[in-house]
C-alpha cells in the first residue's frame, strides 16, 4: 500500500518549487525599488525566460504570429505589475500565469476547436482509442522506435491535444515543473493536473504509435503484442 | 492489470502510480516501493519504459526560440514604457 503523498516530492521540478507569488523569508522591508533599478531587474530576470515563454505561447495559441503578439502582451503586463513580484520567488512561474490569463483572456476565444477547448469535452472514444493503443503497451523495443521519430512528428502529435492535456504534457515534459506549479499556473487543483497528464499522455502514445506506424519504425498489430 | 507473480507492491498500484514517479512526484518511502517493484515485474517495466521514452522526445522536440525580431521588439517596447511610466511613490 502506497502512502501516497504529493507534498513531499522526492524532486521537484526545475523550478524552486515555491507556490507562485509566495514571500520571501526576510521579514525586513526591503528598501524602496527606483524605476531604474526595477527595469534593470527585470530585463536581467524576466527576459531570459523568453524562449520558454515563447515555446509555451506558441503550444497554446498553435500559430506563430499569435503567440509572438502572446508573448509581447504578456511581458509588458509583467512588467506593468512587476512591483508585485516578490524577489526570490518563482518568477517562471509568475510569468507562465500570466501568459495564462493573457491568452484566456484574449486569445481562446480565436481558437477554433469546438470540441477540444476543454479537458471534459474529449470525446470517450477518444479515450476508448488511445487505451486500445496502449493497453498491451508498445514493447521496449518499438518504443526505442519511437526515440527516432523526427522532432516535426513529436510537435504534430502534441498539438493535435486538446489544450487542456497539451498544456499539462507541455509543462510538465518541457518545462519540468512540478505538479503543484503547474496547477497555480493553470489554476487547477492538482488532482485534475494529474488527470490532464494522464489522459494527455495516453492520447500521446497513441499519436506517436500512429506516426511510428506510418514510417514503418514499428509493424502493425505490434502494439497489442503483450510479450 | 496483474502480470501473475506475487509483489510486496501489486502491479495495479504501480501503474496507477507509474507517472508520479516518472515526474519525481511521489515520496522517499512510494519511490522505493515503486523502484523495487519495477525491478522485480518485467512487464510494469516494460510500460515505464514506454512512458520515459515519450516524456523525453517531447521533452527534445517541443522546445522552441523565440524570433530575434521577437526579442529586439520587445526590448524596444519595453524602453518606450519605461519613458511613459511615472515615478511611482515619490510624494
Amino acid at each position: 500500500m502506497l502512502v501516497h503523498t504529493h507534498d513531499e516530492p522526492r524532486t521537484t521540478g526545475a523550478a524552486t518549487g515555491l507556490p507562485v507569488g509566495s514571500h520571501a523569508m526576510s521579514t525586513a522591508l526591503p528598501p524602496p525599488e527606483s524605476d531604474a533599478a526595477r527595469s534593470a531587474r527585470f530585463e536581467r530576470d524576466a527576459l531570459p525566460h523568453l524562449d520558454s515563454l515563447y515555446s509555451a505561447a506558441l503550444k497554446l495559441t498553435r500559430n506563430p504570429a499569435e503567440a509572438e503578439d502572446l508573448v509581447q502582451e504578456t511581458f509588458l503586463k509583467a512588467f506593468a505589475s512587476f512591483h508585485q513580484y516578490k524577489d526570490g520567488t518563482n518568477l517562471r512561474a509568475w510569468l507562465y500565469r500570466i501568459q495564462t490569463n493573457t491568452f484566456i483572456n484574449n486569445y481562446r476565444k480565436k481558437q477554433r476547436e469546438p470540441l477540444q477547448s476543454s479537458t471534459d469535452d474529449v470525446e470517450d472514444w477518444q479515450m476508448a482509442r488511445a487505451e486500445g493503443h496502449t493497453s498491451g503497451g508498445l514493447r521496449s523495443a518499438e518504443a526505442e522506435a519511437l526515440d527516432s521519430l523526427p522532432d516535426s512528428d513529436v510537435k504534430a502529435a502534441l498539438a493535435a491535444l486538446p489544450e487542456d492535456f497539451r498544456m499539462a504534457v507541455y509543462y510538465a515534459d518541457v518545462e519540468g515543473f512540478a505538479y503543484k506549479e503547474i496547477a497555480e499556473i493553470m489554476g487547477t487543483p492538482v488532482g485534475t493536473v494529474m488527470s490532464r497528464l494522464h489522459r494527455g499522455r495516453k492520447l500521446m502514445r497513441a499519436h506517436l504509435a500512429d506516426y511510428a506506424l506510418e514510417r514503418g519504425l514499428i509493424r502493425s498489430g505490434a502494439q497489442g503484442d503483450p510479450s | 492489470m496483474s502480470c501473475g507473480n506475487h509483489h510486496d507492491l501489486d502491479c495495479g498500484e504501480a501503474l496507477d502510480h507509474l507517472y508520479e514517479f516518472l515526474d519525481g512526484e511521489v515520496g522517499p518511502t512510494d519511490h522505493d516501493q515503486i523502484a523495487q517493484h519495477l525491478q522485480e515485474c518485467g512487464p510494469c517495466l516494460k510500460e515505464y519504459d514506454v512512458e520515459r521514452i515519450v516524456k523525453k522526445i517531447v521533452a527534445r522536440s517541443c522546445c522552441e526560440v523565440a524570433p530575434a525580431q521577437l526579442r529586439s521588439r520587445l526590448v524596444a517596447e519595453l524602453a518606450s514604457v519605461r519613458v511613459q511610466i511615472p515615478p511611482t511613490s515619490q510624494g
